[in-house]
């Protein structure tokens, strides 16, 4: 294989040793990359290689543009494949980098590594999910879910399908009565009857719940109601599983939607509690929520969705991010729901700033401290649906202030 | 179809009015080259979509787009047959009292995006354009399509290509897309351009724009991607800026005035809006 880097003039011996240096140094880039996990498959290797054939690149800057295009599948692996070609071509060789022969795996992609399903992976660098300066207090385990909230669940659970909202399909399915002659259905059962139609068949756009979004504040201040806003959470990702996404938010942001999705509460528990790390720790609602924001692919979960956030809102410090965060996810969502367990309390006035300042960015604001009130308000939630918008402030400006 | 070298690329690329640096020009030589479809992505507005129509342009085949959305099927983007024609056969050849004949003919076929492209007599340039928009399911329908360029038909069977088609998708990055769609594809990331290949862009589409305007329009454009806004200006929001200043600027309006007057063809955003005031002097001090 000709590499046009290595091989000068020469005779043919010395151009042909150069020649095999020059795909080992290629073999041994290729190797180093699989070891810092940028997955590359044969077919994309291959590509790689004929294209060094078919047009030798000139100089190392095209080499370099032939190796990203071919091999490179994310641009969020592109610093690790820059470092790489870096080590290999820029400095002569591995320099401090110690490529690790991987396995015996061949193609198989590392795992974690992109593509496994179709929503973006739990945690990857560069998303954003890293510590926060702000402290944390390690790993919680939430306790046992015992036998009276085993029953409780499962009412949530039956509860959820049927006040998710939904929109129109956009793929027409058969149905018995529609906007549409299903041509091709009645075509098919025409063949039965000597290319006689008996029977006219329709399609619908069937109803698709629209996605459900819940974030859950971790944070120390909603300490006794963790375990239980995140059982709730965890019958909403049963009863829509394919529709459902759930993170978590202290001082960090945390995707648990995989974690979560355990069939047994106790055993998706177990797991959420190995992946928060920020439970029980300070409180930066304002910051986690621009994190999720931040990021495109997250952002556009919440794109038309029902979203739920369960928090009590207490902000530290200035509370304009926060408010400035409600307010573009109330934008981009469908509903926008708060769930603070303080609001449980038949004295609870929304006062503290952050909570005054973003309430008219609320659909709805309501009590959930544990699962009844949970179900309660899971049950409220039609009426909140098919209202009008931005109705939080209104509810509860109707109510008495305290002390009058 | 002509193959280019890399350099006349590059230079057709810029007859046809696309200037594209040198990343973009060896991600389409290798797609030429290697007969690979071309996956491209970056922000909205740097020009992933005009790459097909400049394609188009310079080799001079068909431009056919599949625009992807939520709920995209195989009828739509694959081939449909025609029930409605069928059925009138059926009826004629009753009528006649003549013999029905086979009745999945290619006569009978809707040939929809992807089976256009694969049976272009001369090749087509094919734009599969927002990917990321379709479900995920529907990947699995382009595999066969990108992985040979050929499209499988039970009652037909197999329909290869003559010409490879040249094919670009888009995506936006709203969701990953499958392992087994990338492997099939090169892969090239399209940043925003460097200020230079900026006001080449600008030269080009906004006539009559002074250099040193042109200039301070580009340094002011760069120091806004640098604001942490909502949504970055593209090349096609610089470039409607420059053009909508220019306008003002033959009303009788001062440059910079006109500029100020002008930024709600780059910012479509309020809060963005407010941002960028509040930045207004850093932005805007020389341009």
């Amino acid at each position: 294989m000709p590499d046009p880097v290595a091989a000068g003039g020469g005779t043919r011996r010395q151009r042909d040793a150069a020649a095999a240096l020059a795909a080992d140094h290629l073999w041994g880039f290729l190797t180093a990359l699989r070891g810092v996990g940028v997955p590359a498959a044969p077919t994309k290797r291959a590509d790689l290689l004929r294209a060094i054939a078919e047009s030798p690149p000139p100089d190392l800057t095209t080499l370099y543009w032939y190796a990203r295009i071919t091999l490179l599948q994310d641009v969020g692996d592109l610093p690790a494949f820059d470092r790489v070609f870096d080590a290999w071509f820029r400095q002569g060789g591995p320099a401090g980098e110690d490529p690790p022969p991987e396995g015996d795996d061949g193609e198989a992609p590392s795992p974690g590594g992109p593509g496994e399903d179709d929503p973006p992976r739990e945690v990857r660098p560069g998303d954003g999910i890293d510590a926060s300066t702000l402290s944390t207090y390690g790993t919680r385990e939430f306790g046992r879910t015992g036998e009276g909230r085993h029953a409780l669940m499962r009412t949530l659970e039956a509860a959820w399908p049927a006040v998710l909202p939904a929109t129109p399909s956009r793929r027409r399915r058969p149905a018995r009565s529609g906007d549409r002659l299903d041509v091709r259905h009645a075509w098919r059962r025409a063949h039965r009857h000597d290319g006689e139609i008996i029977e006219l068949r329709r399609l619908a756009r069937p109803p698709r719940p629209r996605r459900l979004l819940i974030l859950v504040d971790v944070s120390g201040s909603l300490r006794l109601h963790t375990p239980d806003l995140l059982r709730v959470a965890h019958t909403a990702l049963r009863a829509a599983p394919a529709r459902t996404e759930v993170f978590t938010f202290g001082t960090r942001l945390t995707r648990i939607t995989a974690a979560l999705s355990h069939p047994h509460a106790d055993q998706a528990l177990r797991a959420v509690s190995g992946l928060v790390t920020d439970a029980d720790g300070g409180t930066a609602i304002g910051a986690a929520l621009a994190r999720f924001l931040g990021n495109p692919r997250f952002a556009a979960l919440a794109r038309g969705a029902l979203v739920i956030v369960l928090s009590d809102g207490l902000e530290r410090g200035d509370c304009t991010p926060m408010v400035r965060a409600t307010a573009r996810l109330s934008r981009l969502g469908h509903r926008l729901v708060w769930w603070s367990p303080l609001a449980c309390s038949p004295t609870y006035r929304p006062a503290t700033r952050a909570m005054a300042a973003q309430l008219p960015s609320l659909d709805h604001l309501g009590g959930v401290r544990d699962l009844p009130t949970a179900l309660a308000e899971v049950r409220r939630l039609p009426a909140v649906l098919s209202g009008p918008r931005h109705t939080a402030a209104r509810r509860w400006s109707t109510l008495r202030p305290l002390g009058a | 179809m002509t193959l280019w070298r890399e350099g006349e690329l590059a230079a057709a690329l810029e007859g046809a009015g696309y200037f594209a640096d040198e990343g973009l020009c060896t991600a389409i030589h290798l797609a030429l080259r290697l007969g690979r479809p071309l996956l491209l992505e970056g922000e909205p507005g740097v020009g992933k979509t005009e790459v097909a129509a400049v394609l188009s342009r310079v080799t001079g085949l068909d431009l056919i787009r599949l625009q992807c959305f939520e709920g995209l099927d195989s009828g739509q983007a694959l081939y449909e047959w025609d029930y409605p024609k069928q059925l009138l056969q059926v009826r004629m050849a009753e009528s006649r009292g003549q013999d029905v004949g086979d009745l999945y003919r290619e006569e009978f076929l809707l040939r929809r995006p992807l089976l256009r492209a694969v049976q272009a007599e001369h090749g087509a340039v094919l734009l599969i354009d927002e990917i990321d928009r379709a479900d995920s399911e529907f990947e699995a329908f382009l595999l066969e399509f990108l992985g040979d360029f050929q499209i499988t038909i039970p009652e037909l069977g197999t329909v290869r290509a003559g010409t490879p088609p040249i094919v670009v998708l888009t995506s936006n990055r709203t969701r990953e897309l499958h392992d087994a769609l990338k492997r099939r594809c090169l892969y090239h990331w399209i940043a925003f351009p460097e200020p230079d290949r900026e006001r080449a862009i600008l030269r080009a589409a906004v006539p009559g724009l002074e250099e040193r305007a042109a200039e301070g329009l580009v340094r002011a454009v760069q120091r806004v991607r640098r604001l942490p806004l909502l949504k970055r200006p593209g090349i096609a929001e610089s470039v409607e800026w420059a053009r909508g200043a220019l306008a003002l600027a033959d009303g009788g309006s001062p440059w910079p005035v006109a500029l100020r007057r002008a930024l709600g063809l780059l910012i479509k955003d309020e809060e963005d809006t407010r941002l960028l005031l509040a930045h207004a002097e850093e932005v805007f001090d020389d341009a």
